[in-house]
C-alpha cells in the first residue's frame, strides 16, 4: 500500500457529510443523523467543508439541479451518496461505508478529478445558490463586470441608504433548513428586503413522515395513540433540534436529536421522560436563549387568522421563543401518552390539522414576516415555523409577495 | 526583565504555539464529537490532500491575504507575551502590541469574507465589523485596567506587580470582560457569529483544502494567544510554588484555554443586534467603573 493511499485513508476516517433532503426523504435523514452519531461523525455547514454528500430520498427536477450544484461546489477528494426513501438501516451504513472507502480510492478520485478539470471551472451561466450574485432590479443599466457577472445593482434601504442589492436564494439545500423549501430573498447588507417563497419537491410522492400515523389511521387502519404520540414528539424534537442549531446552540441542539431519536426507536426506554424533562428545563432556563430569540418573528392572534394558521404556531401566538416553548410543552404531554393501546381518533398531527395542510398558511405568511428582519433573524424565524413541505407534494404551489 | 533573550525562542514560539494551539483543537473534537487526540491531525490531513476550489470571480488575493494573516497575527502577538519570565520580544509596550496584533484578525476575516465573491461569507463579514463595534472597547478598558494596576504596559511588569495578589481577585469585572473578549477574538463559541452554521459557516463557508486549513489552525492560534495573554494580565503570570516559571505559565495557559473551548456549544451564539445594547451600556460602564477604582486604589 503506497503513502498516498495510507495517507488518503487516514484522512478518510472520519469525513464531514453534507446532507442534502429532498421532500419524501425525512425517514432516511433521521436514519442518516443517528447512524452518523453512532460513528461519531460530523457534518458539514457548507459543502465546501463536506468530504460526502449524502442525499436523502429523490429530488424533483429542481431540487435535483440544486443537489448538483452542491455536488459541483465541493472540492474532492469527494464521495456521493445517494439514498432513496425507502432505505433500510443497513443501507445507510453500507452507503457511508462505501464513501468512506471510496475517498480513499487513489484511481477513482484521480479520475473525477481529471473529469473536473476538462469539464473547466464554474461559470454564471449556470443555476448556483451560492456564489450567484445578479442585478438588482432598481438598476437595470446593468454594468457588465469582466467576468460576466452582472455587478449587484443599488437601491435605497429602509435608513435611505443606497446600498447593494443581492439576490440570494435559501435553500432548497441547507443545514438545518426544510427540505424542499426556497426563500428567495432579497439582501441589502443583511437585512431581508423582500421574499419570494418557492418550493423544489422531491420526486416520490408518498406519506408525509410526521403525519404518517394520522393519515394511517384516517385510511381505517388500525393506529394506537401511543404511536402517534411518538411520532408527536419525534416531530416537535426534530424542530426544536433544527431551532436550536440555528441559534447556534451545538449541545442542546445535538441533545435534542439525540432524545427524537429515542423516541422513535421501537420501545422508548423508560427514563426518556425524565431525560426530556431535564432537557426542557435546560433550554427553557436558558437566559441567553431568552435574550436571543425573545421578541423575533412576532405572530399575534390577527395575524395568525389572517393567515389561516393552525396546529402549534397558532395555539402559541407570539415570537420564535414562544413557539420553541410551544413545541417543548407539546412534546412533554406527547411523551406521556406513548404507551397508550387506544386506537387513534382525530386528526391533530404534530404541525395541525393532516390533510389540511397546515404548512401551506406558514409558507403564505413568511414573506410579511420575514420582510425588514435580519437574515440571522430571519432563519431563525423560519426554524421556528418549521413547514413541512411533504405536505405540499400533492399540488405544485407557489406564493409571491 | 532586562535580560536578552536567547535566539532559539524565536524558532521556540512558534512551535509551542502550534502544540498548544493543536491541543486546544483537540480538546474541541474530543468534547464535540468524541475524536481523540489525533481528530485535528486527521482533519489536517484531510485538508492537506483536498483540492482548492475554484471560486467564481474571487479575488483570491485578498482572500490569502486574509487566511495567512490569521496564524502571522496569533505569532507576532505570542511573541510579546512572557513564558516563564522571558518574552521572545521584551516590548515595553507589549500590552498595545498585543491589542494591535489581535485587530489584525478583524481584517483578516474581513478580507477572506470579502475576498470569495459569495454572498454568506460577505454578511459573515459584516457580522465581525459588528462584533468587533461590540467587544473592543470593553476589551480595550480591560486590557488597560490591568496596565493600570501594574503601571506599565510591559507584560512582564504586568504579571510581576500581582505578587500576593492575581489581578483577577480584585479586578474580577474586567477579567470577567477580557475572558468574554478572549472568546470575540477568535469567533469562538457564543462569539461565533460570523462564522456561525445558519450561514453556512458564514465567513469561512467558500474555504476549502489548505486555505481551510491555515484559517481554523490561525483561529486555534488566537484562541490559545488569548488564554496565554490572560496569564500575565490577570493571573500572577509565572509565579507558583514548587514549579519552575515556565510550567506555571503553562499550567495557566492550559486552564484558561480548557474553560474557552468548554464553553462552545454550551451556550446559544450571541448576536450582534442583541449583543450590542449590553456592551455598550452595560460592558463599558462597567469595565469603566473597574478601571476607576483600580485608578483610585493605585493614587492612595
Amino acid at each position: 500500500m503506497g503513502v498516498r493511499t495510507r495517507l488518503l485513508r487516514f484522512a478518510a476516517g472520519r469525513p464531514p457529510v453534507f446532507v442534502a433532503a429532498a421532500p419524501g426523504g425525512t425517514r432516511t435523514r433521521l436514519l442518516v443523523e443517528s447512524e452518523l452519531r453512532r460513528r461519531n461523525g460530523r457534518t458539514a455547514a457548507s459543502p465546501a467543508a463536506a468530504s460526502v454528500l449524502v442525499v436523502c430520498g429523490r429530488p424533483g427536477a429542481a431540487l435535483a439541479e440544486a443537489v448538483d450544484a452542491v455536488w459541483d461546489a465541493m472540492p474532492g477528494p469527494r464521495a456521493l451518496v445517494r439514498l432513496d426513501e425507502a432505505a433500510s438501516r443497513a443501507e445507510v451504513d453500507a452507503g457511508i461505508d462505501r464513501a468512506v472507502r471510496e475517498l480513499s480510492d487513489v484511481a477513482a478520485q484521480q479520475a473525477d478529478a481529471a473529469e473536473r478539470r476538462e469539464r473547466g471551472p464554474w461559470s454564471p451561466s449556470g443555476m448556483d445558490g451560492h456564489t450567484a450574485q445578479s442585478g438588482g432590479h432598481a438598476d437595470h443599466s446593468g454594468h457588465e463586470h469582466h467576468t460576466g457577472l452582472a455587478m449587484a445593482g443599488r437601491a435605497d434601504d429602509r435608513d435611505g441608504l443606497k446600498l447593494d442589492v443581492l439576490h440570494v436564494p435559501l435553500g432548497p439545500v441547507l443545514k438545518d433548513w426544510p427540505a424542499g423549501l426556497v426563500l428567495g430573498l432579497t439582501l441589502q447588507g443583511d437585512v431581508v428586503q423582500a421574499v419570494e417563497v418557492d418550493v423544489a419537491e422531491g420526486a416520490a410522492g408518498g406519506v408525509p413522515y410526521w403525519d404518517e400515523p394520522w393519515l394511517r389511521a384516517a385510511a381505517g387502519e388500525r393506529v394506537t395513540v401511543g404511536e402517534a404520540e411518538r411520532r408527536r414528539a419525534a416531530g416537535h424534537l426534530d424542530s426544536a433540534g433544527r431551532l436550536l442549531a440555528v441559534a447556534g446552540w451545538e449541545g442542546a441542539a445535538e441533545e435534542a436529536r439525540l432524545l427524537r431519536d429515542l423516541a422513535l426507536a421501537g420501545e422508548a426506554p423508560a427514563e426518556l421522560p425524565a431525560r426530556f424533562a431535564r432537557f426542557a428545563r435546560r433550554v427553557k432556563g436558558s437566559r441567553t436563549l431568552r435574550w436571543m430569540l425573545g421578541g423575533i418573528g412576532r405572530i399575534d392572534q390577527g395575524f395568525a387568522g389572517r393567515h389561516g394558521l393552525t396546529g402549534p404556531p397558532a395555539r402559541h401566538p407570539g415570537d420564535v421563543l414562544a413557539r420553541l416553548h410551544g413545541w417543548l410543552d407539546g412534546t412533554g404531554e406527547a411523551l406521556v401518552r406513548t404507551g397508550d393501546p387506544a386506537p387513534l381518533r382525530g386528526t391533530d398531527g404534530p404541525r395541525g390539522p393532516v390533510g389540511a395542510m397546515p404548512s401551506r398558511a406558514v409558507l403564505a405568511l413568511l414573506p410579511e414576516l420575514l420582510g425588514g428582519a435580519e437574515l440571522a433573524a430571519a432563519r431563525l424565524t423560519v426554524a421556528s415555523l418549521d413547514p413541512d413541505v411533504e405536505q405540499l407534494t400533492e399540488t405544485a404551489w407557489t406564493a409571491h409577495e | 526583565m532586562s535580560e536578552t533573550t536567547p535566539a532559539w525562542t524565536v524558532v521556540a514560539l512558534p512551535l509551542v504555539l502550534a502544540g498548544l494551539a493543536y491541543s486546544a483543537a483537540a480538546m474541541d473534537a474530543g468534547l464535540r464529537s468524541g475524536g481523540g487526540i489525533a481528530a485535528p491531525l486527521r482533519e489536517g490531513v484531510r485538508l492537506i490532500v483536498q483540492q482548492r476550489r475554484r471560486m467564481h470571480a474571487a479575488d483570491m488575493l485578498l482572500v490569502r491575504a486574509g487566511v495567512l494573516s490569521l496564524p502571522v497575527a496569533a505569532v507576532l502577538a505570542a511573541a510579546v507575551i512572557p513564558l516563564g519570565r522571558t518574552a521572545v520580544w521584551d516590548l515595553r509596550v507589549g500590552v498595545v502590541w498585543f491589542n494591535a496584533m489581535e485587530v489584525v484578525a478583524w481584517a483578516s476575516l474581513w478580507l477572506a469574507g470579502w475576498g470569495v465573491n459569495s454572498a454568506f461569507p460577505l454578511v459573515g463579514g459584516y457580522r465581525l465589523v459588528a462584533q468587533g463595534l461590540a467587544y473592543e472597547l470593553p476589551h480595550m478598558f480591560a486590557l488597560i485596567t490591568a496596565a493600570l494596576g501594574a503601571g506599565s504596559l510591559d507584560f512582564g511588569e504586568v504579571a510581576a506587580a500581582q505578587h500576593g495578589l492575581w489581578f483577577a481577585v480584585w479586578m474580577p469585572v474586567a477579567f470577567a470582560v477580557y475572558l468574554l473578549s478572549a472568546l470575540a477574538m477568535a469567533f469562538w463559541g457564543p462569539m461565533g457569529h460570523p462564522l456561525a452554521d445558519d450561514l453556512a459557516g458564514g465567513a469561512a463557508a467558500e474555504l476549502s483544502g489548505p486555505d481551510r486549513l491555515v484559517f481554523f489552525a490561525g483561529r486555534s492560534a488566537l484562541l490559545t494567544v488569548a488564554a496565554a495573554a490572560a496569564v500575565p494580565l490577570f493571573l500572577g503570570g509565572a509565579s507558583g510554588p514548587w514549579l519552575p516559571g515556565w510550567a506555571w505559565s503553562l499550567v495557566k495557559t492550559y486552564a484558561v484555554l480548557a474553560l474557552l473551548v468548554w464553553v462552545r456549544g454550551r451556550f446559544p451564539v450571541l448576536r450582534m443586534d442583541r449583543f450590542m445594547a449590553a456592551a455598550w451600556l452595560v460592558l463599558i460602564p462597567a469595565a469603566l467603573l473597574q478601571a476607576l477604582v483600580v485608578g483610585i486604589v493605585v493614587l492612595t
